[in-house]
C-alpha cells in the first residue's frame, strides 16, 4: 500500500520540479553541514587520539592553566585552554633537575611566522623543543637528520614538509636558510608528512612547523617562553604515578602552591581532548542543526500552499471515495519523501564536501555510519513533524467545500 | 423499498441574518432502475440535492435513506466507502485530476479500494472502451475535446459498478454532438439497469428520462413519468415556450426564469396526456389524512 502512496508522492512532486528542489534544497544544505560538521569532529578526533595514543602509555603531560577540577578529574574547563601559559623556564629547568624524570621536553611556541629568500609564511608554527622530540612523539626526518644534544645551543631548524614545499621552490632545502624574528637558522631536517591535523597532542601541525632547539629559541624573543605543554617521561623503574607525584610537587612548589598546571596521563588526555572535541562538535552541530529546522519550515510552508493549490483535487479524490485517512497518507508520504530525499542528498553533499576536505586541507573528516544513520533519522523525523499539519488540514476538508474551490 | 428517499430533507448555508434555504423539506424517492431528470430554474436547489443524494453533503434536517438504511448521520469515513462502492458523479466541469492522465483518473476510484496498479489499469482501460475513447487513454485531460473528457468522467463513475449515477449538469458545457453522444451513454447505462439521477436545463434531455421532477424554491414541486424518447410536457411547455418577463415581475424582481416551474402549463393540457403527480397535492392529501 505504501508502495502505491509513495509512487503517487513522487509523480505529484514532480509536476512542480522547481518548487520540490528548491525546498529540498533546505534539507540538503541542513543535512549536509550537520554531517560534515560531525564527520570533521570525528575525524579530528580520531587524528588526535591516534597521535595521543601513539605518545606512548608513559608520556606525561604538563599544560598550563587548571583543565581538570572536581574529585574525580571529570569536569573539564575549557576556558582554561585559554589562560596565559604558566609554566615558565623555570619550570623546565626544575623538572630536569629530578631525579626520576628520563626526559623533560618543553614545547615553546615562538612565533607563526618564518621566511626563506624567496617566500614568507605568516600561518605556521615556529616551536622551540629539545633533541627528544622524535622519539617522544614518533617522528622522523624524511631529509637530513633532527638536532641532538650538541646543537642545542645552535641555530638550526627543522621544518616540515609544506613549509619545505612553500618556503623552496628546490627539492632539497638542507643547508638553506629559515629566518625566524629576524634571525637565519640553517635548515638540518625536513620533516616526513604526518596525519596530524590541526589539533593534536602537541598542538601542532608538524607539516606546517618549524623545530628549533630551546634554548635560541628563548633568545630571539627576549629570553620569555610561551610553554604550550613540557612532555615528562619516567626513568627507568620509576612508575608513571611516582613521576606524576614528583613532578606535581616540584611545580607546586616553584609556583608557590597555586595549582595553575595540569598534569595528564595518556588516558587523561584522552578523555580530555575527547570531551573537548565532543563539545565543540555539539555547540557548531547545533547550530548547523538550526538550518535543518528551518529546511523543516520550508517543507511544511511549501505543503501548506500545496493543500491550498489542490483543494479542488481533494474534493475530487474524496468524491470518488477516498477516506480522510487516504487523504492524510497521501500527503504525508509527499512531505516524507521530500524530506528523504533531501536528506539522501545531503548526505551524498556531505560525501563530496568530506572528499574535498580530504584532498585539499589536512583535514581527515570521518563519516561513520552512526553519522547517516543519525541523518537519515532526523530528516524522516523532519518528514513526519513538518507534514503532520499540512496533511492534516488536507484530510479534514469537506468534499464539497473543497470541490467548490 | 426505494433506493433513495429523502424525507423532508432541508439544507440551510450560512447563519445568522445571512441563513439561505437552499432545500425546504424536500421529498423525493427513487427506484432502482429509474433515469430521472431534475429541472428547475437556477438557485432552486438541485445541486444542493445531488450533493445531498451523492453524501457529498449532509442536510441540516431530514432524513435520507439509501437502500432503506440511513446514510445522512453515517461518519465521513463510511460515506466515503458509500461514494466509493455505491455512488458514481458525472460534474458539469468534468473534474478530472489535471496532472493525471485519462486512464489514472479512470482508475482512481480503485485505487482507493486498495486494488494492485496492475488491475485497475485493465480495468480502467476495458471501461474507456465501453465509453469509446480507449484510444485517448494516455493522453492528458488537456489534449482532449469536452465530449472526449465528459465520457473519460462517465468512465470514472463507472468503474466500481455504482448502483447510482449522479449527473450533475453533464452536457452542461458540450456542444449539440459531444452531448448527444454523452447522452447515448447514459442511455445506454439506464437500458443495463442503472439508476441515474440527472440535473439539467435541456427539455430534450428529458427524452431519455424515465421521471422528471421540477423544483422551485428548494422543493420538489412537480413530477412527471414520462415515455422514453418523449420530452417531458412540463418541460417542453415550460422551457421551450418561454415566457417573457412583464412589467409585474419587474416591480416584483424577479424573472421570468425564476418562475420556470411547468405547474399552470401542465395543467393546461388536455387530461388524456397528462401522467402527472403533484408532489403538492400529495402532501395536502397527507395532512388531511393526518387531521
Amino acid at each position: 500500500m505504501w508502495t502505491g502512496y509513495i509512487k503517487a508522492a513522487i509523480a505529484s512532486l514532480r509536476t512542480s520540479r522547481w518548487r520540490t528542489t528548491l525546498t529540498m534544497l533546505g534539507i540538503v544544505i541542513g543535512v549536509s553541514s550537520v554531517v560534515t560538521i560531525v564527520s570533521l569532529g570525528e575525524g579530528l578526533k580520531s587524528q588526535v587520539l591516534g597521535q595521543i595514543n601513539r605518545l606512548g602509555p608513559d608520556v606525561i603531560t604538563i599544560r598550563p592553566g587548571k583543565l581538570v577540577s572536581g574529585p574525580d578529574g571529570n569536569s573539564f574547563n575549557l576556558l582554561a585552554l585559554l589562560s596565559t601559559s604558566a609554566l615558565s623556564d623555570n619550570d623546565v629547568a626544575t623538572l630536569k633537575k629530578l631525579g626520576s624524570l628520563q626526559t623533560v621536553l618543553p614545547v615553546n611556541f615562538v612565533t607563526s611566522s618564518a621566511a626563506s629568500t624567496e617566500a614568507e609564511l605568516n600561518n605556521i608554527s615556529v616551536i622551540g623543543t629539545g633533541p627528544q622530540l622524535p622519539q617522544t612523539l614518533g617522528l622522523s626526518t624524511n631529509l637530513g637528520d633532527f638536532f641532538d644534544d650538541r646543537a642545542a645551543n645552535e641555530k638550526v631548524a627543522i621544518i616540515g614538509p609544506d613549509v619545505a614545499a612553500k618556503l623552496y621552490s628546490i627539492i632539497n632545502p638542507i643547508g638553506h636558510t629559515v629566518a625566524v624574528a629576524g634571525q637565519d637558522f640553517i635548515v638540518r631536517g625536513v620533516l616526513n608528512p604526518s596525519s596530524t591535523g590541526l589539533l593534536v597532542a602537541a598542538q601542532t601541525d608538524f607539516n606546517s612547523a618549524v623545530l628549533i632547539p630551546y634554548e635560541p629559541s628563548k633568545e630571539i624573543v627576549g629570553g620569555k617562553t610561551n610553554l604550550l605543554q613540557i612532555l615528562i617521561q619516567p626513568g627507568p623503574n620509576v612508575s608513571p604515578d611516582q613521576a606524576i607525584k614528583d613532578a606535581h610537587a616540584t611545580l607546586l612548589k616553584t609556583h608557590e602552591g597555586v595549582e595553575d598546571f595540569t598534569i595528564l596521563k595518556q588516558h587523561q588526555l584522552l578523555k580530555l581532548v575527547n570531551g573537548v572535541i565532543n563539545s565543540a562538535t555539539t555547540f557548531i552541530g547545533s547550530i548547523a542543526a538550526i538550518s535543518l529546522l528551518v529546511g523543516g519550515v520550508g517543507i511544511m510552508n511549501i505543503m501548506l500552499a500545496s493543500v491550498s493549490e489542490r483543494t479542488r483535487e481533494i474534493g475530487i479524490r474524496k468524491a470518488v471515495g477516498a477516506t480522510n485517512r487516504q487523504i492524510l497518507v497521501q500527503f504525508f508520504s509527499e512531505g516524507l519523501v521530500l524530506s528523504s530525499l533531501g536528506g539522501f542528498l545531503g548526505i551524498l553533499a556531505a560525501l563530496l564536501v568530506n572528499v574535498a576536505f580530504r584532498l585539499y586541507t589536512s583535514l581527515d573528516p570521518v563519516i561513520n555510519w552512526t553519522v547517516i544513520s543519525l541523518a537519515i533519522v532526523i530528516t524522516i523525523g523532519i518528514g513526519i513533524i513538518f507534514s503532520t499539519a499540512p496533511a492534516l488540514k488536507a484530510a479534514r476538508k469537506h468534499p464539497i467545500d473543497a470541490l467548490r474551490a | 423499498m426505494a433506493l433513495i428517499e429523502l424525507r423532508e430533507v432541508s439544507k440551510l448555508f450560512g447563519f445568522g441574518d445571512a441563513t439561505t434555504l437552499a432545500l425546504d423539506e424536500a421529498n423525493l424517492s427513487v427506484e432502482k432502475g429509474e433515469f430521472v431528470a431534475i429541472m428547475g430554474p437556477s438557485g432552486c436547489g438541485k445541486t444542493t440535492l445531488m450533493n445531498i443524494i451523492g453524501l457529498l453533503d449532509s442536510p441540516t434536517h431530514g432524513e435520507y435513506l439509501l437502500a432503506g438504511k440511513p446514510a445522512a448521520g453515517l461518519k465521513s469515513n463510511q460515506q466515503a466507502k458509500l461514494r466509493r462502492d455505491q455512488i458514481g458523479f458525472v460534474f458539469q466541469f468534468y473534474n478530472l485530476i489535471p496532472t493525471m492522465n485519462v486512464l489514472e483518473n479512470t482508475a482512481l476510484p480503485l485505487a482507493y479500494r486498495g486494488m494492485t496498479p496492475v488491475r485497475r489499469m485493465k480495468r480502467a482501460s476495458d471501461i474507456l472502451e465501453r465509453v469509446g475513447i480507449r484510444e485517448r487513454e494516455y493522453y492528458m485531460p488537456k489534449h482532449l475535446s469536452g465530449g472526449q473528457i465528459q465520457r473519460a468522467a462517465i468512465a470514472r463513475a463507472l468503474i466500481n459498478s455504482p448502483s447510482i449515477l449522479i449527473a450533475d449538469e453533464p452536457t452542461g458545457n458540450l456542444d449539440s454532438h459531444d452531448s448527444k453522444v454523452v447522452m447515448e451513454l447514459l442511455a445506454d447505462l439506464h437500458r443495463q439497469g442503472n439508476t441515474i439521477l440527472m440535473v439539467t436545463h435541456n427539455p430534450e434531455l428529458t427524452r431519455y428520462a424515465s421521471r422528471v421532477i421540477y423544483m422551485k424554491d428548494g422543493t420538489v414541486v412537480e413530477e412527471e413519468e414520462t415515455d422514453i424518447g418523449d420530452i417531458a410536457q412540463g418541460a417542453l411547455l415550460t422551457y421551450l415556450r418561454r415566457r417573457k418577463t412583464t412589467p409585474m415581475d419587474v416591480v416584483a424582481g424577479v424573472s421570468a426564469l425564476m418562475k420556470d416551474v411547468p405547474d399552470k402549463a401542465l395543467k393546461d393540457l388536455p387530461k388524456k396526456s397528462r401522467k402527472v403527480k403533484t408532489t403538492r397535492r400529495r402532501r395536502t392529501a397527507k395532512r388531511k389524512v393526518r387531521r
